[in-house]
């Protein structure tokens, strides 16, 4: 058996073997297991919350008497984000960003200004879920357990013994590091399992769920290694410990909260207060159906004059002020959209600036690429806002189409069309993202990761030079 | 009686080592030979210490040689290594393991593993009591862990053994005992080097002893093959001489 295992084996030794650290380890996997079986139940009560009320809104919408389409524009639909099946692991931006959203005629929805989607909500300290306690607290126990890994051996001078007996300090911090990159892994362990039974069930994919288990190993790795590492340079055990918790608080703690405050001082996002006067100026800059005079207006009613071939409104085969709702339903979405845009730049800069920090605090890294593939991400949400708003654009455009082709037809002081036209209009499916199409927000976190890992690793052979020295 | 011809264990020569701008060692020049029991006597910061950690390689001279059985321990740390046991002033071995755990655990890393057996047979030797061999160290005396420590160094049956400060702590009786496993190292012609600061003890057990004052070996007296091994007198005297209480 090589030293280096000889030492590893050492350190799994004095584990089992302290009170203390065992049984940390033990409540810390008690802390995994509850908050997975939490998860898993909070998931699926969710999931079923939201299919029953899409169900009830879905059969509403259908039972709605004859009407007119007008008034069903404003009587919208609602929709529900299906929660993604790994949201139990990583809930994400899930819990902050809402996941209801009512889809009406003439305006986005407002999900898509909420200020809650301001860059500090990837940093907040969420719910009780395995990716919280991995992220937050298994950190902590790894500290706990590798601070004095080897400050230990060299305050109470078996270092000296250790190495008079011919190991190398290279020998001696491989051991330390096998040893508690294994502990790390272990205590990582019965989240991996959850994951791989979900797989087994048929929830998740095989590549997701191995690319989340490498994330957080690598994460737990990092930790583990980090201990080792600043003990072999800590000349005492409670040197070593100030300056690892020290570590944690910047890198866990502080960054991840400091970060999105800078971020949104640099780059504010616009309140929906603002936004709703922006967008109200902007319409009323476009024109305004109303107007007799406005000049947009006109020139739209003598092109479909023109077009149709007619010299009046009431010439027209249809109704004239559906079609001055379909190019109103234009006009505004693209004014809608254009803010949008511009907000969604404003947070990809706010963004941005954090995730260049996760050189720095790689809580940011790991956090992205956890909640990218429990598609829990805040692209995630964005994308489903998007196809929300996709399908709204339909859904308001056919009911302004069915306005203009069929009320011409109805005679009448209150012209309603048929309540079966309801049930023609499709119903909202979201077609969840495929986190490998958007690779880049995979690679850059494991890039960070890897990375921090290979620094670590680089300054334990350092650290191994100086060991010897350490021992006089 | 000691075979003078016979190739030392240990051969210092003309060692300077300095820790920063203060020197330690300035010409130490010092051999011990198969089966002689070496005695190093001195004060505080007369370089005790910088010389076991320069037979160990832990330290790369300024200057001199360094040669543990022809082996320079600062070239090939390891190999020298493989030839010396080592007993530290203050013993610092592993509370939460047993002797027999301790013992097993370090012989195993020298890559001198030499079975139970080997281990029960130093620790018998040492006079360890046998029922406290699968007990935890922390439960342990001073004068116990030094047994431990001792049964280590035998069972890694090494030509040379390098002792810090060994009786230190130790009562009398303890002090007689340790003394004797000595005898028992000696009859097995390994070369030990006692670092102490225990007058007594050295002139009970050593061949010969030899004064470290300023870096350098001031005097060696050589014990006598018959009568009184040591003229403690005057030993004393020179002791006190250079600065340092016996």
């Amino acid at each position: 058996m090589s030293a280096a295992t000889l030492i590893a084996r050492e350190e799994w030794r004095l584990l089992l073997r302290n009170r203390a650290g065992l049984i940390a380890t033990g409540l810390l996997v008690l802390l995994i297991l509850v908050a997975s079986f939490t998860s898993l139940e909070r998931r699926s009560a969710i999931a079923a919350d939201r299919d029953r009320y899409q169900t009830s809104v879905d059969r509403d919408f259908d039972a709605q008497p004859d009407r007119h389409p007008h008034r069903m524009v404003h009587y919208g639909q609602f929709v529900f984000r299906p929660i993604a099946p790994l949201a139990f692991f990583d809930a994400g931006v899930d819990g902050f960003t809402g996941n209801t959203i009512l889809l009406e005629g003439h305006r986005q929805n407002s999900a898509n200004f909420a200020e809650a989607r301001q860059s500090s909500l990837l940093m907040r300290f969420g719910q009780l879920t395995p990716a919280f306690v991995l992220q937050t607290l298994a950190p902590l126990l790894l500290i706990f357990l590798g601070f004095a890994s080897v400050a230990r051996e060299t305050e109470r001078a078996t270092l000296r013994l250790m190495l008079a007996q011919g190991i190398g300090g290279r020998s001696l911090l491989a051991g330390k590091l096998l040893g508690h990159g294994a502990i790390a892994l272990a205590v990582g362990a019965p989240a991996f399992a959850v994951l791989i039974g979900f797989v087994i069930t048929g929830s998740a994919a095989w590549p997701t769920i191995m690319l989340m288990i490498a994330g957080y190993a690598g994460w737990l790795l990092l930790w583990a290694f980090l201990s080792v590492v600043v003990s072999a340079f800590a000349g005492r055990p409670r040197d070593a410990l100030a300056i690892l918790i020290g570590l944690w608080l910047v890198m866990v703690v502080l960054l991840p909260r400091a970060l999105p405050v800078m971020a949104a001082a640099q780059t504010p996002l616009a309140t929906n207060i603002e936004t709703e006067i922006a967008l109200h100026r902007d319409l009323l800059e476009v024109g305004d159906s109303h107007d007799p005079d406005d000049p947009y207006f006109n020139d739209f009613r003598e092109d479909v004059l023109a077009r149709y071939g007619v010299e009046t409104i009431e010439e027209l085969p249809v109704q004239y002020a559906g079609l001055v709702s379909i190019e109103g339903e234009r006009l505004t979405t693209q004014i809608y959209a254009d803010a949008a845009r511009r907000q969604a730049a404003r947070e990809a800069r706010q963004n941005g600036l954090v995730y260049r920090f996760a050189l720095a605090s790689p809580l940011i890294a790991i956090r992205q690429l956890s909640m990218a593939l429990a598609g829990s991400d805040i692209a995630a949400h964005r994308d489903f806002l998007d196809q929300a708003e996709a399908f709204r654009y339909d859904f308001v455009q056919r009911l302004n189409r069915m306005q203009a082709v069929l009320i011409p037809g109805i005679e009448g002081d209150d012209p309603r069309i048929a309540a079966a036209n309801w049930r023609t209009i499709p119903r909202f499916s979201y077609t969840r993202p495929n986190p490998y199409d958007r690779i880049g927000a995979l690679v850059w976190p494991a890039g960070i990761l890897l990375g921090w890992l290979i620094a670590i690793l680089a300054t334990a052979m350092i650290a191994a030079r100086r060991i010897e020295r350490s021992a006089r | 009686m000691i075979a003078h011809e016979t190739p030392p264990a240990i051969r210092i020569a003309d060692l300077h080592h300095s820790y920063g701008a203060k020197p330690i060692l300035k010409g130490l020049t010092l051999t011990v030979r198969h089966g002689e029991i070496y005695a190093l006597l001195g004060g505080n910061g007369a370089g005790k210490s910088t010389t076991l950690n320069a037979l160990l390689g832990f330290i790369a001279p300024a200057s001199g040689t360094v040669r543990v059985c022809g082996t320079d321990p600062v070239a090939q740390p390891r190999q020298a290594r493989a030839q010396m046991a080592y007993v530290p002033e203050n013993v610092s071995l592993y509370d939460h393991l047993s002797a027999r755990e301790n013992i097993g655990y370090f012989l195993a890393l020298a890559k001198a593993d030499r079975g139970a057996d080997a281990i029960d047979e130093a620790l018998r030797e040492v006079g360890l009591p046998a029922d406290a061999w699968d007990k935890r160290l922390s439960g342990y005396s001073k004068g116990m862990r030094q047994k431990v420590a001792i049964a280590l160094a035998l069972a890694r049956d090494v030509p040379v053994l390098l002792l810090d400060e060994p009786t230190s702590g130790l009562d009398p009786r303890a002090v007689l005992e340790f003394n004797r496993l000595l005898d028992t190292a000696r009859a097995r012609k390994v070369a030990v080097l006692m670092v102490t600061h225990d007058l007594v003890s050295a002139v009970d057990i050593a061949d010969r002893i030899g004064f470290l004052a300023d870096g350098r070996i001031e005097e060696e007296r050589e014990a006598l093959a018959t009568g009184a091994r040591f003229d403690l007198n005057a030993l004393h005297d020179r002791y006190a001489r250079a600065g340092v209480s016996a």
